[in-house]
């Protein structure tokens, strides 16, 4: 919930809690009807396989969100203030990707108590598909 | 496409639109990208979270024109030409394959529910790269939406394409 987290609370290296999520191919069905994106590589198996794609693949929108997901759940939804990632990788069904969180920096600025984060959506092996940044302004108690 | 040619792009303009932010469209939203915080569809939530209103998770922005672009709120004055169909059009015509890069949000605030927002979306970069043989062409597109009633910033978003031939 926003505000559960403050600004004393974190130090630099701490880590969000993973947000670990099986894709599926309904996941990709209900991110193109939600964000109105309907380029068959993400649903239409036949479309992406004609393509000389493996299967259909994930948006790459879908993965900079469920990392936003793990982001806000961590920083408090309302909070970031700067979120900007690289798609490295596709995403493809049935593959288990991992957020990773990592606060790198803490600063006190006009615009409040800010956290820098480092934010990466990863694979099973390892293999990273998002790598990104954000910063959050946090509560303070002081 | 020449370089010289791709450079001319950079300030051109590409988009103007204004948006209505819907609960149901927000909340579906959040559901799509795994989020289940109720702050996201429930008013209660969100007021008890400290929010007037319901706030949308930090990636909607990229997708509010495909829900809230309605003909009779469009400004008169939209741009005729879109510098960046322009360009990535034909590039299609002939082949290859179409990239999303990079993705950049800076926010001035969350967007709630019930705002009305007014984008400008222009050509920031533009250039060509040869790897492998290939030639990528990288568009950079910026859309800064401001509050239709107040013209305070509300969020950017930077949108980085790639046209792999």
């Amino acid at each position: 919930m926003a505000g559960a987290l403050h600004f004393e609370d974190i130090k630099e290296g701490d880590e969000a809690p993973v947000t670990s999520h099986t894709l599926t191919r309904t996941d990709l069905v209900r991110y193109a009807g939600a964000s109105g994106d309907y380029n068959p590589m993400h649903h239409d198996e036949i479309a992406a396989t004609a393509a000389g794609q493996p299967s259909v693949f994930g948006h790459g929108m879908f993965s900079m969100g469920l990392l936003g997901t793990a982001l806000t759940d961590y920083v408090g939804a309302g909070n970031v203030r700067h979120y900007q990632v690289r798609f490295s990788r596709q995403t493809w069904p049935g593959e288990e990707l991992s957020t990773k969180i990592v606060v790198t920096s803490k600063r006190v600025e006009d615009a409040g108590h800010l956290v820098d984060l480092a934010c990466t959506l990863a694979n099973a092996d390892g293999e990273v598909k998002v790598v990104g940044e954000a910063t959050a302004v946090l509560p303070s108690r002081g | 496409m020449a370089e010289d040619d791709l450079k001319k792009l950079i300030g051109k303009p590409m988009s103007k639109s204004t948006v209505v932010v819907e609960r149901g469209p927000v909340s579906n939203f959040a559901v799509a990208v795994c989020d289940r915080n109720p702050v996201y569809r429930d008013p209660r939530a969100a007021k008890e979270a400290g929010f007037d209103a319901i706030p949308a998770p930090p990636t909607w922005p990229f997708v509010m024109q495909a829900w809230g672009e309605f003909a009779e709120e469009q400004p008169g004055d939209k741009p005729k030409a879109n510098a960046m169909a322009d360009v990535i059009g034909p590039l299609m015509a002939g082949g290859g394959l179409i990239l999303h890069g990079e993705q950049e949000f800076t926010y001035h605030r969350p967007v709630f529910v019930g705002d009305v927002l007014e984008g400008e979306g222009t050509v920031v970069d533009a250039y060509a790269k040869e790897s492998k043989g290939r030639t990528m062409t990288f568009i950079v597109t910026e859309t800064v939406w401001k509050d239709a009633k107040t013209g305070e910033p509300v969020v950017s978003s930077k949108f980085n394409l790639i046209h792999r031939g």
